[in-house]
C-alpha cells in the first residue's frame, strides 16, 4: 500500500482545493475570472516591457531594465503578499502535521505546490519578455543564459514569499506580538509608497549613469542576479554567468532551509503559550464607565459608538488600516505638491480612500455582529454610531493633512479650504461607502494568521475599494471644479461649503443605509460569517 | 415560544425541513440531536439570526420575523460558534450589552458586578474576552444573555467546552432561573445534562422533529440514550466489522 508521495500529489491536492473553493459560488467564479484576467493582463504587459530594450538593440538599456525590473517583481512577491492579498493557505502546513511525511518530501511538495498557481504563471510569462531581449540582443546563448535566470529567479520568488510568511507566521504566534507586527508592517507597507514617488521624482532629474550604476550593484545581489545574465552574455561577461547563478541557487537553498525549519514550528501549531494575564485589574470603576467614554452618553449610541472607538484600537486590522491611511494620506498629497504637482485633486481622494477604510466595516468583528442583531439595534443608529466612532480618528487627521499640505505648498491661507474639499469627498466617500459596506460585506477569515486571507477576499477588496474610490470622486467633482474656477473665493467659502457639501452626503447616505441595513440584517450577519 | 413549519435551505442540501415545537412557559426545554441534525439552524432562526425560508416563530406571542424588536426584549441568547466582542473585556462587554438593550446605566452597573462576580469572572479583571479560555468565554456569553433578565433563554450548546465545576454552576443558575419563572430552551447532545435538567425533550434529526414530548413521554421505561440512538437510527457495533483493530 506504500504509494510513494511526489510533489505532482501536492499540486493535484491544491488543484482539487481550487475548484472545490470556486463550487456553486458565483461572486467567487467571478472574481476568480477577474484575478486571471487581470494576471493576463499583468503578463501581457510585463513581457511587452521587458521586451522593449530588445527591440530598441541597447543592451545598456536591458541591463537596467531586467536588473531593476527583475529587482522590483523579487519584492513584490516578497512584500505584497504581507501586506495586501495575504498568503494562498489552501495548503496549510499545520494540516500536514499528523501525515507520516518527510520534511523533504513536504518542503518538496509545498514549494511545487505554489508554482500551480495564477501568481507564478503570470510572473513566469512577464518575465519571459528578457528571455526575448536577451535573445535579440546577444543571440541564443544569451536567450538560454537568461531562461535559466528567469526560472531560477521564479523559484527564488516562490521561495521568498513562502520562507518570509511562514517565519512571520511562527513567529507572531501570541496575539499580541501579532497585533505589533501588523501595525508596524502596515507603517512599512505605507512607506513604501511615498518612497517610490520619491525614487521617481528622483529618477527624473538623475542622470542615466548613476541608474546603471546602482542596477550593476543590484545584479551582484541576489535580488537581481537571476535577471542581469542575459545582458552579462550579451556584453561579453561569461564568466559573470556562473557566478550569479551560483548566488542565486545558494540563496534559494538557505531560503528553503529556513522555510524549512520555520515550517516544523508553525507545524506544532498555535496551542500552548497562554500568557497568564489574570494579574491585570482594573481600579474600582463601574462597567458602564469602563466601556463608555466620560464625553458619550450612557445609552446605545455611546456603547456602540464607546465600542467602534475602542475596536479601531484593539483590533489589529483595523489599526493597521488607521496607520496605514494616516501615513499614506500625509505623505501622499505632501510628495505631489513638493515634486510641483497640484495637490487639489489628491485631496479629493484622499477624503475618498479615508471613507472606504469602512467599506467591509462589519466584516472586521465578523460574528461578534450576532449581537447587535439579538438585540435589534435600529439601523440609523449602527451606521451612524459606527461613521460617529471612525470620525473621531479622521476628522483630526484630515486637518492635520490640510494643514501640512498648504503649509507645504507655502500657502498657509488655503487650510481651510483644502479642509472643505477634505470634506466634501470624505462625506461623499461615507455616503458611496455605507451602501456597499451592508451590500457587499464578505468574510474575513478567522485565523491565527493575521496576512491570510479567504481566496477572492483580496480581490474583492480591491474591486470594492476601486470602484467606491471612483464614484466618489466623481460625485466630488462639483466641489473639486468649484475650487478650481472660484480660486480667490474659494479661499473664503470653501471650508462651509464643502462641509455642507459632504454633510448632507453622509445623511442622505446614512439615512439610506440605515434603512437598507433594518431589512437586511441577517443576510448581512450571513455575508460576514466565514464558511467552515 | 413556538415555531411552525420552519425551514431553511442552503444551496443544495436542507438543513431544517419544517420544524414545529412549542416551547411551554416555565418549561426546561432539551433539544437533542447528532451533529448536524440542524439545532443551530434552527435555534438561530427561532431568535431572529438566520431568516427561515418558511414558516414563523412566536415567543411569547410576537412574532420574531414581523415585530422583532418586541420579540427580541423578551428572550435572551447565547449562540454556538459565534464569536463575541472579543476585544473588550468582561465588564465593559457586559455594559455594552445591558445599554445596547436600552437599560438603565445604574441598573447595568449592579447586574455586571453580580453576574461577574458569581460566574467567577472577576469584577476588576483586564483580561479581553479575545485571551479567555473556552469555558469562560461560554460564561461571559451567559451572562450576556442573563443581563436583561429576559422571560426566556435560548442557549446554543452552553455546556460544550464547559469544565465540570462551571458546569455545575450553570446549571444550578439556570434552574433556579426556571424556578424563578422563567423558560429556558437549550441544544445539546449530552444525554446525562438533558436527563437530569429538563421537564421536555424534543429529538431533532435530519433537520425534523422525530420525538417530542415531557422527559418522563420521552424517555418511558428505557435510559434516554437508548430512545435517542433507536430515534435517530444510529447503529450500534456488532463485533464483526473492524476486526482487524
Amino acid at each position: 500500500m506504500a504509494v510513494s508521495v511526489t510533489p505532482a500529489t501536492f499540486v493535484r491536492l491544491k488543484l482539487r482545493l481550487t475548484v472545490n473553493g470556486l463550487r456553486g459560488q458565483t461572486w467567487r467564479v467571478a472574481l476568480f475570472v477577474l484575478g486571471i484576467l487581470l494576471a493576463i493582463g499583468f503578463a501581457a504587459g510585463g513581457y511587452a516591457t521587458f521586451a522593449v530594450p530588445g527591440l530598441l538593440d541597447d543592451n545598456r538599456v536591458a541591463e537596467m531594465l531586467l536588473t531593476l525590473g527583475g529587482a522590483a517583481i523579487l519584492l513584490g512577491w516578497l512584500f505584497l503578499p504581507l501586506i495586501f492579498f495575504g498568503v494562498d493557505e489552501s495548503l496549510d502546513p499545520a494540516r500536514f502535521a499528523l501525515l507520516p511525511l518527510r520534511r523533504h518530501t513536504l518542503i518538496t511538495g509545498l514549494f511545487v505546490a505554489s508554482m500551480a498557481g495564477v501568481p507564478a504563471v503570470a510572473t513566469l510569462v512577464a518575465t519571459l519578455g528578457m528571455v526575448d531581449t536577451a535573445a535579440r540582443i546577444g543571440g541564443p546563448a544569451a536567450g538560454v543564459a537568461q531562461a535559466a535566470g528567469v526560472l531560477l529567479g521564479l523559484f527564488l520568488c516562490a521561495a521568498v514569499s513562502r520562507a518570509v510568511t511562514s517565519a512571520f507566521a511562527t513567529a507572531l504566534r501570541s496575539r499580541r506580538a501579532r497585533d505589533l507586527a501588523t501595525v508596524l508592517l502596515a507603517a512599512v507597507a505605507a512607506l513604501l509608497g511615498p518612497l517610490q514617488i520619491a525614487a521617481l521624482a528622483g529618477a527624473q532629474h538623475a542622470d542615466w549613469d548613476r541608474v546603471a550604476d546602482v542596477a550593476r550593484v543590484v545584479g551582484w545581489t541576489p535580488l537581481g542576479a537571476a535577471y542581469s545574465v542575459g545582458p552579462d552574455v550579451a556584453a561579453g561577461r561569461w564568466w559573470a554567468v556562473p557566478v550569479k547563478l551560483l548566488i542565486v541557487l545558494v540563496t534559494l537553498a538557505g531560503l528553503l532551509r529556513w522555510w524549512s525549519a520555520t515550517l516544523e514550528r508553525a507545524m506544532l501549531g498555535t496551542a500552548s503559550t497562554r500568557t497568564a494575564a489574570a494579574g491585570r485589574t482594573a481600579a474600582g470603576r463601574e462597567p458602564v464607565g469602563r466601556l463608555v467614554f466620560r464625553w458619550l452618553p450612557a445609552n446605545r449610541f455611546g456603547a456602540l459608538m464607546s465600542r467602534e472607538i475602542r475596536y479601531w484600537w484593539r483590533e489589529s486590522r483595523r489599526r493597521a488600516s488607521l496607520i496605514t491611511l494616516a501615513v499614506v494620506g500625509v505623505f501622499l498629497p505632501v510628495m505631489l505638491s513638493i515634486t510641483g504637482g497640484g495637490a487639489g485633486a489628491m485631496l479629493t481622494f484622499v477624503g475618498a480612500l479615508a471613507a472606504i477604510s469602512l467599506a467591509n466595516q462589519f466584516g472586521f468583528e465578523g460574528t461578534a455582529y450576532a449581537a447587535n442583531v439579538t438585540a435589534g439595534v435600529p439601523g440609523r443608529i449602527e451606521v451612524q454610531s459606527r461613521t460617529a466612532a471612525f470620525s473621531v480618528y479622521i476628522l483630526p487627521l484630515l486637518v492635520l493633512i490640510a494643514v501640512v499640505v498648504s503649509l507645504t505648498a507655502g500657502r498657509p491661507g488655503a487650510i481651510a479650504a483644502q479642509l472643505g474639499t477634505l470634506l466634501a469627498s470624505y462625506g461623499v466617500g461615507l455616503a458611496v461607502v455605507l451602501p456597499v459596506s451592508v451590500l457587499g460585506a464578505y468574510a474575513l477569515p478567522d485565523t491565527a494568521n493575521p496576512f491570510a486571507m479567504s481566496s477572492g477576499g483580496g480581490m474583492a477588496k480591491g474591486l470594492f475599494t476601486f470602484g467606491a474610490l471612483i464614484i466618489a470622486v466623481v460625485v466630488t467633482l462639483p466641489v473639486t471644479l468649484a475650487a478650481y474656477l472660484l480660486a480667490d473665493v474659494w479661499l473664503w467659502i470653501g471650508l462651509p461649503v464643502g462641509a455642507a457639501y459632504g454633510a448632507i452626503a453622509y445623511f442622505v447616505g446614512t439615512r439610506l443605509t440605515g434603512d437598507l441595513l433594518d431589512r437586511r440584517m441577517p443576510e448581512l450577519l450571513a455575508a460576514i460569517t466565514p464558511h467552515r | 415560544m413556538s415555531l411552525r413549519g420552519l425551514v431553511k435551505r442552503f444551496d443544495t442540501t436542507v438543513a431544517v425541513a419544517g420544524v414545529d415545537l412549542d416551547v411551554p412557559a416555565g418549561s426546561f426545554y432539551g433539544l437533542l440531536g447528532p451533529n448536524g441534525a440542524g439545532k443551530t439552524t434552527t435555534l438561530s432562526m427561532a431568535v431572529g439570526l438566520l431568516r427561515p425560508d418558511f414558516g414563523e416563530a412566536r415567543v411569547l406571542g410576537y412574532d420574531v420575523w414581523a415585530d422583532p424588536a418586541a420579540a427580541k426584549r423578551l428572550f435572551g441568547v447565547l449562540p454556538d460558534g459565534v464569536r463575541l466582542f472579543d476585544r473588550l473585556n468582561g465588564a465593559e462587554l457586559l455594559a455594552y450589552h445591558g445599554l445596547l438593550r436600552g437599560m438603565d446605566p445604574a441598573v447595568v452597573n449592579q447586574r455586571a458586578r453580580e453576574l461577574l462576580d458569581v460566574l467567577e469572572l472577576g469584577v476588576h479583571n483586564k483580561t479581553l474576552v479575545v485571551d479567555y479560555s473556552a469555558g469562560m468565554k461560554k460564561k461571559i456569553g451567559l451572562a450576556c444573555a442573563l443581563l436583561h433578565g429576559p422571560r426566556l433563554l435560548v442557549l446554543d450548546e452552553p455546556f460544550e467546552a464547559v469544565d465540570p465545576v462551571s458546569a455545575a454552576l450553570i446549571r444550578d443558575i439556570l434552574q433556579r432561573y426556571v424556578a424563578g419563572g422563567g423558560t429556558v430552551i437549550f441544544s445539546s447532545h449530552v444525554m446525562e445534562v438533558v436527563e437530569r435538567l429538563c421537564t421536555h425533550v424534543a429529538i431533532l434529526a435530519g433537520g425534523r422533529i422525530r420525538l417530542h414530548g415531557t422527559l418522563a413521554e420521552v424517555r418511558g421505561e428505557r435510559s434516554l440514550e437508548d430512545v435517542f440512538v433507536q430515534v435517530v437510527g444510529g447503529r450500534t457495533a456488532t463485533g464483526s466489522e473492524l476486526a482487524w483493530l
